[in-house]
C-alpha cells in the first residue's frame, strides 16, 4: 500500500492529505475519493493516466471529476497538443470542515432566508439565481404554517443583498466570443469572468411562490407514488438566467471572521467601546482594502466619528482619547499614520493576526505543559533569545524544572536552538546556544498538528459509529417500522410493542454513542477555528 | 571514532554545562521506541465552547453531513449482497436521482476508437451552443470528442427538482463509453485514430 509517496510534487503535508482523504470519501463517496487523493498526491494529469493509475474505469472517473469540478474542488486547463489536464485544490477541499460557520455566519447577517441560500450554494457548489430562489423558497414554504408560502421576491432580494455585499460571486463563465474564429474549437473551453461583473445580478423577474412538498411525494418513508419520470418533461419553461452560476465566495467569509476575530480581541483586552471603534474602522475598509494587505486604508478621526453605529454616543474627544489609547497600546492592532482630519488611523491586520496567532501558541503551552512552562515562553518570545542560564534567572524557576521544560518544548518544535559559535572553529564548548521562538514556524508546526487532530477526531467518530452499526441500523428500522405504522394508523399499544424492540440498556448505548459523537463533531468545529487562525498568519 | 571507547569515561567535545548538565550527572535514558499511542497527559483538555452558536453548527454539520449522502453528486460503490432480504429495506430506499451536468445532449454518433479526454461541466454552455452548430458531421478529433458529455440540451438546468438533487436529463451515457477503451491507451491524447474521417488530421498517427 502506497501510503507515503516517495515524489510529492504537490506541497500537501501527509497530514493534509489525509484529512482531505476523510473529508472527499465522507461528502461524496469512495469513488470521488480515489480520484481527488489521486490528483492531489501527483499534481495535474490528464483524464487517462487519471483512470490508468487509478486503475478506474474512464466513465468512472469522469463522474468523480463532474462532482469534484461542480464543487470547484478541481480546476482543469488546456495544455499544449490540445492535452487537457486536472488539478486538485487541497485547500478548498479542506474548507469543506468550515461550511457549518459559512451557513450559521449568514444566518446571523441576513436571518434564514440568507442561510438556506448559502447552504445550497454549498451542497450543490453553483448554481443558477433562479435554481437558488427556487429552491429556497420551497425549503422555507416546508416550515411555514399551512396556506402560507414564502414569495421568491423576497428570496430574491436577500440574493442580491448576498451579491452586492460580496458572500455570493459569480462563477467564470465561457467566454462569448464572435464566431468568427475558423480553427477547431479547444478541447476545453478557458473559463473568466470579469472583476466588475462578479458581483453582477443579472435582471430577473422571478416571480412565484414556494411550493410544498406533498406528504405522497416523501422520499424518506417509502417509495415514491408512481416512480418519477425524468423530469425534462415537467418545467419546460425557459431559464432566464441559463448559464450564470453562482458560488459562495469563502474569502470574505473569511474577511468577516478576520474582522470578528480582532473585534473580539480588542474587546477582551481592553472594553466593548474600543472593539466598536475598531469595528466601525473594519467596516469602513471592507471593500477598499483587500484581505491580503497588511493594514487598512488611513482613515481620518472624523469620517470614523461619522460612521460609528447610530445607537452609539460617544463624544469627538471621547473617541480621540480611545484612539490614542487604542494607538498606544503595545499589541499595536491600531496605528496612527498621520495628524490630518483629526489624525490618520489605520489597523494593523497583519500585526493583529501575528498576535492572535501568537496568542493561540501560548494558549496551547499553557493548557499542554503547564502555566510555568507558559511563562518560559512567553519570556523567551519577549526577550527573542536566550540562554539556559537566562532562562532560569529571569522566570524564576529552578535549573532542572526550566531544563525539563525547555527541552520539552523544544521537542515538540515550539522553540528552536540558535547556536551562535563564538570561533570560527564551531567548537561547541566555545558556542552559544540560545533557545528562541519562530512565531512563523511554531504556527506551521500547530497547523499541521490541527490537521492530524481533525483527521483522529473524524476517524474515531467513524470508528464509534461503526462500532455500534448494529444497533444504529436497528434503531432505524424500528423507527422506519413507527414511522409507518403510524401512516397506516395503528393502535397506540402496537407502537409500543414495536418501540419495546430496543431494549433499556440499548437505548443506554444509543444515548452514549450520541453523546460522543456531538462531542467529537463539536471537536472537529473548534480546532478548525484554530486551524483558520493559523492560516489566516503567514 | 572507536578509538577512545572503553578507555576512562566518555569526554564531550562541548561544555555539558551549556546544556543544562551538571558534570557527573547521570544523562536520562536513550529512548529507543516511538512514544504510545495514547499517552497520558498531565493536563485535562479546556472543556468545548458551548453556546447557541456551537449549538447551532453542531447541528447543521451533522444535518449537511446526512443530506450530503443523499444527494446525488454521492457516489455510491456498489453494495455486496446481503445475505437476508430485510422487510425494512424497502421503506429506508433513498430514492437519489442520477446527476447529470448540463450541457446539449451528445448528437454525433459515437466515435470507434477515439479517446474521451473530458467531461464537461455546467460551466461551458455557451460553447456547447457554437460546437453544436459545428457539430452535425463526425469529427474524428480529439476535441470533439471532449465536447461528447457536455452535448446535451441544458434547458432544464436545475429549476426542475423538488428535490435537493441537482438537475436531471435524458443523458445517453452509452455515447461516452468507448466500447474500445483498451485500444485507446495506445494512443496519447492528441492523436488521431487514422481509420476515422481524415479531413482533420493535425497530427500524426504513431
Amino acid at each position: 500500500m502506497d501510503e507515503i509517496a516517495l515524489r510529492l510534487p504537490s506541497t500537501m503535508t501527509q497530514a493534509e492529505i489525509k484529512l482531505c482523504s476523510l473529508l472527499l470519501q465522507e461528502h461524496f463517496g469512495e469513488i470521488v475519493e480515489k480520484i481527488g487523493v489521486h490528483l492531489i498526491r501527483t499534481g495535474s494529469q490528464p483524464l487517462r493516466v487519471i483512470a490508468h493509475d487509478t486503475g478506474t474505469s474512464l466513465d468512472q472517473v469522469k463522474k468523480a471529476l463532474c462532482v469534484l469540478i461542480q464543487h470547484n474542488l478541481v480546476s482543469y486547463q488546456v495544455h499544449k497538443r490540445g492535452v487537457v489536464e486536472y488539478e486538485a485544490q487541497c485547500s478548498r477541499v479542506l474548507r469543506m470542515l468550515r461550511y457549518p460557520r459559512y451557513i450559521y455566519t449568514t444566518k446571523t447577517l441576513y436571518s434564514d432566508t440568507g442561510e438556506l441560500i448559502v447552504e445550497e450554494l454549498l451542497l450543490n457548489g453553483k448554481l443558477t439565481m433562479s435554481a437558488v430562489v427556487k429552491k429556497v423558497a420551497d425549503r422555507l414554504t416546508e416550515t411555514m404554517e399551512d396556506g402560507k408560502t414564502m414569495d421568491y421576491a423576497e428570496v430574491s432580494n436577500t440574493f442580491v443583498r448576498l451579491a452586492d455585499t460580496h458572500f455570493v460571486q459569480r462563477c467564470p463563465s465561457v467566454p462569448t466570443t464572435e464566431n468568427s474564429d475558423p480553427g477547431p474549437p479547444p478541447p476545453a473551453p478557458t473559463l473568466v469572468i470579469n472583476e466588475k461583473d462578479m458581483y453582477l445580478v443579472p435582471k430577473l423577474s422571478l416571480i412565484g411562490k414556494g411550493k410544498r412538498r406533498r406528504s405522497s411525494d416523501e422520499d424518506a418513508a417509502g417509495e415514491p407514488k408512481a416512480k418519477r419520470p425524468k423530469h425534462t418533461t415537467d418545467n419546460k419553461e425557459p431559464i432566464p438566467d441559463d448559464g450564470i452560476y453562482w458560488q459562495a465566495n469563502l474569502d470574505r467569509f473569511h474577511q468577516h471572521f478576520r474582522d470578528q476575530a480582532i473585534v473580539s480581541a480588542v474587546a477582551n483586552r481592553m472594553d466593548q467601546t474600543s472593539s466598536e471603534i475598531v469595528r466601525t474602522m473594519l467596516r469602513m475598509s471592507e471593500i477598499t482594502t483587500s484581505s491580503s494587505a497588511p493594514f487598512t486604508q488611513p482613515l481620518s478621526s472624523n469620517e470614523i466619528f461619522r460612521s460609528l453605529p447610530v445607537g452609539y454616543n460617544i463624544s469627538k474627544q471621547v473617541l480621540d482619547q480611545y484612539l490614542t489609547l487604542l494607538a498606544d497600546d503595545p499589541l499595536e492592532f491600531v496605528g496612527k499614520s498621520g495628524d490630518s482630519g483629526g489624525g490618520m488611523y489605520v489597523i494593523n491586520l497583519h500585526k493583529a493576526l501575528a498576535s492572535l496567532a501568537t496568542a493561540t501558541l501560548e494558549s496551547v503551552v499553557q493548557e499542554r505543559f503547564g502555566s510555568r512552562c507558559a511563562r518560559i515562553f512567553r519570556l523567551v518570545l519577549q526577550k527573542k533569545h536566550l540562554e539556559q542560564k537566562q532562562v532560569e534567572d529571569f522566570a524564576m524557576i529552578p535549573a532542572k524544572e526550566a531544563k525539563d521544560m525547555l527541552y520539552k518544548m523544544l521537542s515538540e518544535n515550539f522553540m528552536s536552538l540558535q547556536e551562535i559559535p563564538k570561533t570560527p572553529d564551531h567548537a561547541p564548548s566555545r558556542t552559544f546556544y540560545l533557545y528562541t521562538v519562530n512565531i512563523l514556524s511554531a504556527a506551521r508546526m500547530l497547523l499541521h498538528r490541527c490537521y492530524k487532530s481533525i483527521a483522529n477526531l473524524i476517524e474515531r467518530r467513524q470508528f464509534e459509529t461503526k462500532e455500534n452499526k448494529r444497533l444504529l441500523e436497528k434503531s432505524q428500522r424500528v423507527e422506519a417500522i413507527i414511522a409507518s405504522m403510524q401512516a397506516t394508523g395503528a393502535e397506540e399499544a402496537q407502537l409500543q410493542e414495536i418501540e419495546e424492540m430496543i431494549t433499556a440498556p440499548e437505548r443506554q448505548q444509543l444515548e452514549t454513542l450520541k453523546r460522543n459523537v456531538n462531542k467529537l463533531d463539536a471537536s472537529e468545529i473548534q480546532v478548525d477555528e484554530t486551524i483558520f487562525l493559523l492560516e489566516s498568519y503567514h | 571514532m572507536a578509538g577512545n571507547k572503553g578507555r576512562g569515561r566518555a569526554a564531550y567535545t562541548f561544555n555539558i554545562e551549556a546544556v543544562g548538565f551538571s558534570k557527573g550527572e547521570k544523562l536520562p535514558d536513550v529512548v529507543l521506541k516511538p512514544p504510545p499511542l495514547f499517552p497520558d497527559t498531565d493536563y485535562k483538555p479546556v472543556p468545548l465552547k458551548t453556546g447557541e452558536g456551537e449549538e447551532y453548527m453542531l447541528a447543521l454539520k451533522q444535518e449537511l453531513r446526512e443530506t450530503m449522502k443523499r444527494m446525488p453528486y454521492f457516489i455510491e460503490t456498489p453494495e455486496e449482497r446481503q445475505d437476508i432480504e430485510r422487510y425494512s429495506k424497502r421503506y429506508m430506499k433513498v430514492y437519489k436521482e442520477e446527476w447529470i451536468p448540463a450541457g446539449p445532449k451528445p448528437k454525433k454518433a459515437k466515435d470507434a476508437g477515439k479517446g474521451t479526454s473530458l467531461t464537461n461541466t455546467a460551466d461551458v454552455l455557451k460553447k456547447i451552443e457554437e460546437l453544436e452548430k459545428r457539430d452535425d458531421g463526425e469529427k474524428s478529433d480529439e476535441e470533439n470528442e471532449d465536447k461528447e458529455g457536455s452535448k446535451e440540451k441544458s434547458k432544464e438546468g436545475d429549476d426542475d427538482d423538488d428535490d435537493d438533487a441537482a438537475e436531471q436529463e435524458e443523458y445517453d451515457e452509452e455515447e461516452q463509453e468507448e466500447e474500445n477503451d483498451y485500444i485507446n491507451s495506445y494512443f496519447e491524447d492528441g492523436d488521431d485514430f487514422g481509420a476515422d474521417s481524415d479531413d482533420n488530421m493535425d497530427e500524426a498517427t504513431y
